[in-house]
């Protein structure tokens, strides 16, 4: 592969910023090829270039993520949680099962929980996200992160971001008014060591402090 | 999954031409149709992003309550219309999935969610939904969360839906859009039962699209429960949940509403216990006698014969706490 | 008796809980390496026979699809994984991956895809298609499961009498029968293999003991020991499925030889279900007699446990039976059931936790039939030494334990008959069942050095799936060298390391933490012969450091458990009560008080005590009320397997656990006289649960799990 001449355009850092259909006027090359993937798949089994195929099936996606402006060029096909994962290196937020029911991918969209496996990054585009790494200001610790720490809210600490995360959202929508409420709201986030009395008491404990979140 | 297109049209129109074709499906909030794709039990060539559409109010109208097809469940769940006029609504939204998934799934979304059967999960086993031809898979299989009403012999399948079971006993209408104009069809009419087409879950028609839902107003408000069944407290699909809803005066029932969930391959009316109910005491022997008479065209298979009595002991519990007796 | 409940927040937070809650601490999945390459498994859809073709070439045309492997064209692995279930009888050992055309079990892995991607490896991996030469397989447990069984199990045992219990005055004799459960630990099962010379392996891997899978890896792949590293920093739970290299481990290797890149592979959790083990499906038949005034007369405990066609997994089940009570006579018996599935192997309390399940709940119903309290029938068979081989306990205060859960769950609120109490319309029960695990130590190296700024690094291989083993092993040495836990390091998971066992048994602190306090007292006296005089106490040792001119001061110790290890019997010993509330129309059950007392010797670290023994609670009430792999026999193939329809217990399902430990040191054992707590955490909650629905309903559920349907 490494010895094949890529053909994308000189300017093909461009590529990930622009639309669809920018790139494909700006190459020959691909005008030829038809518009369908599947058309540029078999381009690329037929050895055409791969390359090709990366490009054109990729996409622009302008996100902020924890404050910080991502301009990346995407697959439609990659989820939010491994564009996180794999490609910005924010591995805190977990995948446990990639299918919406654990809760181990939980981040913020614009403020709001949502479970990353089951968004697709494309849909993201404008938007702001918060993962576990945004929580903290500096070294000082969220206080949802502090009190998880001082009620011991885990013990493997793989569930623990998107505990904390939803945690978090939790007592913003207001769903953290008692210990029945907040045990219904925190049920989205399965923890197979069994941390939930203490999460339940760190939520509390946030609660009742009064602090912002 | 399969590489695919990704469009978001800025308009209906745009919206509308974009599905036209049957590769093309609409993606809401995705929580469905981004798992099903993972699974390969869908694989569309592209994607119509419908969230640039207009689609997220609710509002009064003269219809009653309109919601639109991309009002969220978690909003839903806890709009200040909904929780006045159709407290129920609001029950069942918040007895399904979890608060993540609630704050991407839509209105729209949650009508045209698959059924969870495993059968039809897994690309190798047998599903007549999934593949028409192969056969069902449940039928002589593991079916505990299956059927006991309507089903054919081609599926066993039900709808995994708690909102629409409370839409279906509210008598909501559904607004549909499609290059012809749009239309309307009440809410127990949408979904379909599998018959010799249970890769149809519902009567949408391929270049359609729903707009919303709008719910008549009515006087349940006061007397309406919504109760899941299932095996753990939350976050699990319901073995039988009942959604009841009573229109009380007087020391008297005027008018009852009853539908369940986790029984068939749609939201399930429960017509007869209704009419029986009409015009009677709220005391709890007629309540078990309407549960019964719900139950006389249910059949059970092999591991799912439990819901044959778990379902009316449902049906009674939930309108003893809609009559206010528990 | 009136000792305050400890709360969630007291004792020393954890030393890694700032990584855990920042989301900085890494699990083997996330050392994305440069260059890395992604790979998939493919699983095959058949139970048994053989794969007949293999189409592989859409797979390999795919964008980014750097190769697939399958048996046809895989490197073939020098050496073998050796087995860690029981010695293979005449069966073919661990699974070997890509080496022949043979299919096992439904899922047996048939294909990697290896692509630059994790989106490509995983759409290349749809597009490989197999057909197969299908063979008749068998995945179900008779019905008269006794009959055909395989003979391996262990020899048949017998004390006093064989099946004596059948003379007794009062009696009784049920089957009991537990499912398979699965361990999945919310960190799915990855590793990142990187070949850094043809001969030198890195890989960062799930596992519970480093150095056991730089052993069996170094085996495997004919390396030697120092050329494979090992590192898992973080392990996201793993219950026992991380006590063994697995195939998915041997192919990633396999991947990274092939494309000459990092390799990662996660499982995907449908993977999870059939890749890294799970606790067998279990029967059991307990017979059980007694005097009328409940003095045991004798007890049968049979059991036949689920293994693989190629591989023999036996656990300990009937354990319980020869150890928990002072019966004159006993008798077990043990067998096991070969079916077309995967290798079960060791999950949390294995063994013992279906065995308790079975003789706890027994005695419950013998507690019913001879109206007798269920504590004061296990107090009248209370066992001073050990009933198996007559030792005499290094420490057993489980009498005490009883007391305590006793009064904390209110059991003087109990009905003595069933079905007798509700509340706001639901019915009210409660149960109680006691579990006992053997206490181990086992042989662990230290490093241990103190430093001129006055910190303290320890170090050793060990893994840590979640207890809280740094934080243990910190406020030990805390302890032992009189310094602030704040200025003590712990490194661990790193093959490199000092020797340390895997963690499992729940004999990680009785092992290390041995060996962290040997360390620290010669590393100590170190520092006090360099002041002479027999030096005092508390050693300036910054001071001493200076004085001396020495950069720092380091042991290397070896920590071995001694004679009195062998001379007693020593057990961990717990017990759950529990009251529930079952909703008598939908049969619904809400677990709505526990209270769990252990006896597992001192406790070192509060806080992560009480978490496991919590977390231990909450595992079993899963065992209870929900867990069940579920398989269609009809084409071997699981129907449940992922966390939608594999129900865990959620957050909505657990109330407060009060958790509370006797707390008096173990004097024999080791010298910091802590014994493990992991297992009994969890064996005996499953019993606790169904007795008290017993209580609750007069319905005995003697199939786990306890479903709604089950009570209606
Ligand atoms: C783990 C898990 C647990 C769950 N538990 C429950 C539960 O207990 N109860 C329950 O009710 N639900 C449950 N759900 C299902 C959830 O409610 C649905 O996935 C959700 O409602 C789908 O909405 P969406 O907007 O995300 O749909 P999408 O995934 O975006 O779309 C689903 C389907 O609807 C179509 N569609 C979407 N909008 C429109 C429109 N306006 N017009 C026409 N077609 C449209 C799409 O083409 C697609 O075919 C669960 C889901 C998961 C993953
Ligand atoms: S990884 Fe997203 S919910 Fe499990
Ligand atoms: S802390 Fe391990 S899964 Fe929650």
């Amino acid at each position: 592969m490494s010895d094949k001449k890529p053909i994308i355009p000189p300017n093909g850092e461009g590529i990930s910023n622009g639309t669809r259909r920018d790139f494909i006027k700006q190459t020959t090359v691909l005008t030829a090829v038809a518009m369908a993937p599947g058309t540029v798949v078999k381009a690329a089994s037929d050895h055409i270039d791969e390359q090709i195929a990366a490009v054109f099936e990729k996409m622009p996606l302008k996100m902020e993520v924890n404050g910080k402006l991502q301009n990346l060029s995407v697959e439609p096909r990659s989820t939010l949680l491994d564009i996180l994962r794999e490609q910005l290196d924010l591995t805190g937020t977990k995948k446990g099962c990639d299918h919406g029911q654990c809760g181990a991918c939980t981040v913020h969209v614009d403020g709001h929980r949502v479970n990353s496996c089951l968004t697709l990054g494309v849909m993201v585009n404008g938007k702001k996200i918060t993962t576990i790494e945004g929580l903290a200001k500096g070294d000082e610790l969220h206080p949802m992160q502090e009190a998880f720490l001082k009620h011991d809210g885990f013990q493997c600490g793989y569930c623990t971001p998107g505990q904390i995360m939803s945690a978090v959202a939790c007592i913003r929508e207001g769903h953290a008014n008692s210990e029945g409420e907040i045990r219904e709201y925190m049920s989205g986030n399965i923890c197979r060591c069994g941390a939930y009395p203490n999460i339940v008491n760190a939520i509390q404990e946030v609660k009742a402090g009064g602090q912002t979140v | 999954m399969k590489q695919f297109q990704y469009i978001r049209p800025a308009s209906q129109a745009a919206v509308l031409d974009a599905i036209a074709k049957s590769g093309s499906k609409i993606i809401a909030g995705g929580t469905n149709l981004v798992d099903l794709m993972k699974k390969g039990v869908m694989s569309p060539d592209k994607l119509v992003d419908i969230n640039s559409l207009p689609l997220n109010t609710i509002n009064t109208s003269p219809k009653g309550l309109h919601i639109g097809a991309l009002v969220l469940n978690s909003v839903l769940s806890e709009n200040s219309l909904v929780l006045d006029k159709h407290p129920l609504l609001s029950m069942a939204l918040k007895a399904g999935a979890s608060p993540q998934l609630r704050n991407m799934a839509t209105v729209g979304g949650n009508m045209m969610q698959r059924t969870r059967c495993a059968y039809f999960y897994d690309t190798t086993m047998p599903c007549n939904k999934r593949t028409p031809g192969t056969g069902c898979g449940a039928m002589g299989g593991y079916n505990r969360m299956h059927a006991i009403f309507g089903s054919s012999p081609q599926c066993i399948a039900v709808h995994p839906s708690d909102m629409c079971v409370a839409l279906a006993a509210l008598g909501a209408t559904v607004t549909i859009a499609g290059k012809k104009g749009e239309r309307h069809i009440p809410f127990t009419e949408f979904h379909r039962l599998p018959g010799e087409h249970p890769e149809m879950d519902n009567h949408l028609a391929t270049g359609e699209m729903i707009l919303g839902v709008d719910i008549p107003d009515n006087n349940f408000a006061k007397n309406s429960y919504y109760l899941k069944v299932r095996d753990r407290q939350s976050y699990a699909f319901a073995l039988v949940s009942v959604a009841a809803a009573l229109d009380l005066r007087g020391g008297v029932i005027k008018e009852a509403r009853l539908a369940m969930g986790g029984v068939a391959h749609k939201p399930w009316r429960l017509f007869d216990a209704e009419k029986f109910l009409a015009g009677k005491a709220p005391t709890e022997e007629n309540f078990n006698k309407a549960a019964q008479l719900a139950m006389q065209s249910a059949k059970a298979y092999e591991y799912n014969a439990f819901k044959l009595k778990l379902a009316p002991a449902t049906i009674a519990e939930a309108l003893k706490h809609a009559g206010g007796l528990a | 008796m009136n000792k305050p409940i400890p709360t969630s927040a007291d004792g020393m937070s954890r030393v890694d809980g700032r990584a855990k809650v920042t989301g900085a601490a890494k699990y083997s999945a996330e050392y994305n390496q440069p260059n890395m390459a992604y790979a998939v498994l493919v699983g095959s859809t058949i139970t048994k026979g053989t794969v007949a073709t293999i189409d592989t070439k859409a797979a390999s045309a795919a964008p980014g699809v750097l190769a697939v492997l399958t048996y046809l064209n895989s490197p073939k692995v020098p050496g073998h994984i050796p087995t860690k279930a029981q010695k293979p009888s005449s069966k073919s050992g661990p699974l070997k991956v890509f080496y022949d055309n043979k299919i096992l079990y439904n899922g047996h892995p048939i294909a990697m895809v290896v692509a630059d991607t994790f989106e490509r490896a995983q759409y290349g991996a749809s597009l490989v298609k197999a057909t197969y030469n299908k063979e008749a397989h068998d995945t179900q447990p008779p019905k008269n499961i006794t009959q055909g069984v395989g003979a391996w199990g262990g020899k048949d045992f017998t004390k006093g009498t064989v099946d004596a219990w059948k003379t007794a005055p009062i009696k009784l004799e049920q089957e009991y029968t537990h499912p398979s459960d699965v361990h999945n630990p919310m960190e799915l099962h990855a590793i990142i293999a990187r070949w850094d010379t043809p001969d030198k392996l890195t890989v960062w891997d799930k596992t519970q003991g480093t150095q056991a899978t730089r052993d069996d890896i170094a085996k495997a792949f004919k390396l030697k020991k120092e050329d494979v590293q090992v590192n898992s920093q973080f392990v996201g739970g793993a219950f026992g499925s991380a006590l063994q290299v697995w195939p998915h481990e041997v192919a990633a290797i396999l991947g990274a030889q092939v494309v000459k890149r990092p390799v990662k592979l996660v499982l995907s959790r449908p993977d999870m279900f059939t890749s890294v083990g799970y606790r067998p499906y279990t029967w059991q038949k307990i017979g059980i007699g007694a005097t009328t005034d409940g003095k045991l007369v004798g007890i049968t405990h049979e059991a036949v446990g689920q293994t693989s066609s190629f591989e023999d997994f036996a656990e300990g089940p009937i354990n319980t039976s020869k150890g928990l009570y002072a019966s004159p006579n006993i008798t077990t018996r043990y067998k096991l059931l070969s079916l077309d599935v995967n290798t079960p192997t060791w999950m949390r309390g294995p063994g013992e936790a279906t065995g308790a399940f079975a003789l706890e709940s027994a005695m419950d119903e013998l507690s019913y039939a001879l109206k007798m309290d269920p504590i004061d029938l296990r107090m009248k068979n209370y066992a001073k030494t050990d009933p198996d081989n007559g030792k005499e306990y290094s420490s057993k205060f489980l009498d005490e334990a009883y007391a305590m859960g006793a009064a904390q769950i209110g059991w003087e609120n109990r009905q003595a008959q069933p079905r007798a109490a509700s509340q706001n319309g639901w019915l009210v029960g409660y149960g109680m069942a006691g579990g006992m695990f053997g206490a181990y130590r086992d042989v662990a190296v230290i490093k241990a050095m103190m430093k001129a700024d006055g910190t303290l690094t320890i170090q050793s291989a060990v893994s840590d799936i979640g207890p809280g083993t740094g934080t243990a092993m910190v406020l030990i040495a805390a302890n032992k060298m009189g310094i602030d836990a704040g200025k003590i390091k712990f490194e661990m998971g790193d093959s490199s390391l000092p020797d340390a066992p895997m963690q499992g048994g729940s004999a990680t602190v009785s092992a290390v933490g041995s060996a962290v306090h040997d360390a620290c007292t010669v590393l100590k006296e170190k520092f006090q012969q360099l002041m002479g005089n027999g030096g005092t106490d508390k050693p300036d040792y910054v001071k001493i450091l200076k004085d001396n001119n020495l950069p720092s001061l380091e042991v290397l110790t070896k920590s071995a458990p001694g004679p009195d290890n062998q001379k007693y019997s020593m057990q961990s010993w717990s017990v759950h009560f529990v009251k529930v509330l079952v909703h008598p129309a939908t049969g619904v059950v809400k677990i709505d008080k526990v209270a769990c007392v252990a006896d597992c010797g001192k406790i070192i670290s509060p806080k992560t005590a009480r978490s496991q023994v919590v977390g231990g609670a909450i595992g079993g009430i899963g065992m209870a009320l929900m867990e069940e792999g579920i398989i269609d026999h009809r084409y071997g193939r699981y129907v449940n397997n992922n966390f939608a329809d594999y129900h865990v217990p959620v957050n909505a399902d657990i109330p407060q656990i009060d958790a509370m430990f006797v707390n008096k040191p173990d004097p024999y054992i080791n010298p910091i006289g802590a014994k493990g707590m992991a297992e009994i955490a969890l064996i005996g909650m499953a019993p606790a649960v169904a007795n008290a629905v017993y209580n609750a309903t007069g319905k005995r559920v003697r199939d786990l799990p306890i479903t709604p349907d089950k009570l209606i």
